[in-house]
């Protein structure tokens, strides 16, 4: 039985579509059996930004009025085996779709895969409703500037009082060129205002837009270390322990730090 | 301060009534009566204190006084402080009394636990008595109470205590960074971009419409 866990933030552009292609290619990448579900119906994109765009030939709007079975309507990934992608319907809006409906879709998909990651639309209305409606853990992603750090402490209650548990919380584009000027609110000061764990901080990354236009995720090009995070972030939600490192400005010093820690 | 025969002003205790001597009860009452009218203000369910100067009225009159206070302005009279007269007339208004030393001390108040802290969006309203929260009020999250509000964390949202009127009401955190607070019908913000103190606080209702904020 699998995990269904809904990666969402209230307020848009703060990477939640990057997120899920990223840890979707990712888990996939260490062997899990992976589905990805683009919850934003009638603004789809998690299809674009993993290139997958013009494999789509049922979306989950045909599987809900059953025009086709729910494993036919998966898009297998050109590149990473056991990753699959459920469309939105880009025909249809957020109100065609009930929470019971995408609950069904979700608890049939557990069965038969190790992750099932929902990309959430921005917002906290029907769409986001939807989105969480059949998770039972919730990512939340934030980047450091106060007003997502506000929608995600929003978001936070919601996923609270409708019970999913654990909460993580990504942190995006943290610049720590900009913490180091007092620019950024720093990491600390993020996981202390929402109260949430911290399963990973990704670095500010200008592959991520590249990568995003050329359809490929992030994770493919190892040496970015935006994919490095996404990677870490993936091993965490298998369990693994792999200690978050406080992101800093490379220097000298902190490089051979690094270096003796292991932590390159 | 211009001179009247009773003054309503608030003090680190709460609200104290401060009654000028020489004059007779008739006379004390009326002025009540205007001083009240003046503040313009809910004054039902507060509490207050009455400072005298001089041991001027008789036992029955302050009975009258007292009785007064509670049935026509219902409000609660919490002790009584009476000076001998011989010494300088502000002895008893300036006096700062410890907060422990509140005269309610030991009563039982209606009061509602919250045990999670407060995200922007949620609010937590208990018009009934006071409220404390296990948590923080983050920004956007919204917490009022008819008394006074502690928060066993930090207060980064907004806070109204005594949200009746009742002015002697206060706020206290652990780490006070409201984006504002109210007490009664006083509003404040702080002033912007203030950083945490790193020591608990409380903030209270001064005079003139401000709100005091002070080591706890």
């Amino acid at each position: 039985m699998g995990k269904v866990i809904v990666v969402t933030s209230g307020k848009g552009g703060v990477g939640k579509t990057t997120s899920t292609a990223n840890l979707g290619t990712a888990l996939a990448l260490i062997g899990k059996t992976v589905v990805v579900i683009d919850a934003d119906v009638g603004l789809r994109n998690l299809d674009v930004v993993m290139g997958l765009e013009s494999r789509i030939v049922y979306t989950s709007m045909d599987v809900i009025e059953n025009r086709c079975e729910l494993s036919r309507a998966l898009v297998k990934d050109k590149r990473v085996e056991g990753l699959m992608l459920l469309a939105a319907s880009q025909k249809n809006n957020k109100d065609d779709i009930q929470p019971e409906q995408m609950k069904a879709i979700c608890t049939e998909l557990r069965a038969t895969h190790d992750f099932v990651l929902v990309d959430s639309p921005a917002g906290i209305e029907s769409g986001f409703r939807n989105a969480a409606a059949g998770a039972e853990e919730a990512l939340v992603i934030t980047t450091p500037d106060v007003s997502a750090i506000r929608d995600a402490d929003r978001i936070t209650g919601l996923l609270q009082h409708e019970g999913v548990e654990p909460i993580n919380l990504v942190l995006n584009r943290l610049s720590p060129e900009m913490v180091r000027k007092g620019n950024m609110v720093s990491q600390s000061d993020v996981v202390g205002l929402l109260n949430l764990k911290l399963i990973g901080v990704v670095p500010e990354d200008r592959e991520v837009i590249a990568s995003t236009n050329r359809g490929i995720p992030l994770v493919h090009n190892k040496n970015s270390p935006g994919a490095q995070a996404y990677m870490r972030i993936a091993k965490r939600l298998t369990g693994q322990r792999i200690p978050i490192p406080e992101l800093r400005e490379k220097g000298f010093f902190s490089n051979i730090l690094d270096w003796f820690s292991g932590n390159k | 301060m211009a001179k009247s025969i009773v003054v309503l002003r608030a003090y680190q205790d709460g609200l104290h009534l401060n009654i000028t001597p020489t004059f007779s009860v008739t006379e004390v009452t009326e002025a009540i009566r205007k001083e009240f009218e003046r503040m313009n203000q809910p004054l039902a369910g507060v509490s207050v204190q009455i400072d005298m100067n001089a041991p001027l009225l008789t036992e029955a009159d302050l009975a009258y006084l007292k009785t007064e206070l509670q049935d026509t302005y219902g409000m609660e009279v919490r002790g009584l402080n009476i000076a001998d007269g011989t010494g300088d007339s502000t002895g008893v208004l300036g006096e700062k009394r410890p907060l422990a030393a509140r005269a309610e001390r030991g009563r039982i108040e209606k009061t509602r636990v919250v045990r999670e802290t407060i995200r922007s969006g949620q609010t937590e309203d208990f018009p009934e008595g006071n409220l404390i929260i296990y948590g923080d009020v983050n920004p956007g999250g919204e917490v009022s109470a008819g008394g006074d509000i502690v928060v066993l964390g930090a207060l980064r949202g907004s806070a109204h205590a005594g949200m009746n009127g009742k002015l002697s009401s206060v706020i206290i955190a652990m780490n006070l960074v409201p984006l504002q607070l109210q007490i009664g019908n006083y509003i404040s913000r702080p002033s912007w971009g203030q950083k945490s103190r790193g020591y608990p606080e409380i903030a209270r209702a001064g005079t003139e419409d401000i709100i005091i904020v002070e080591e706890l």
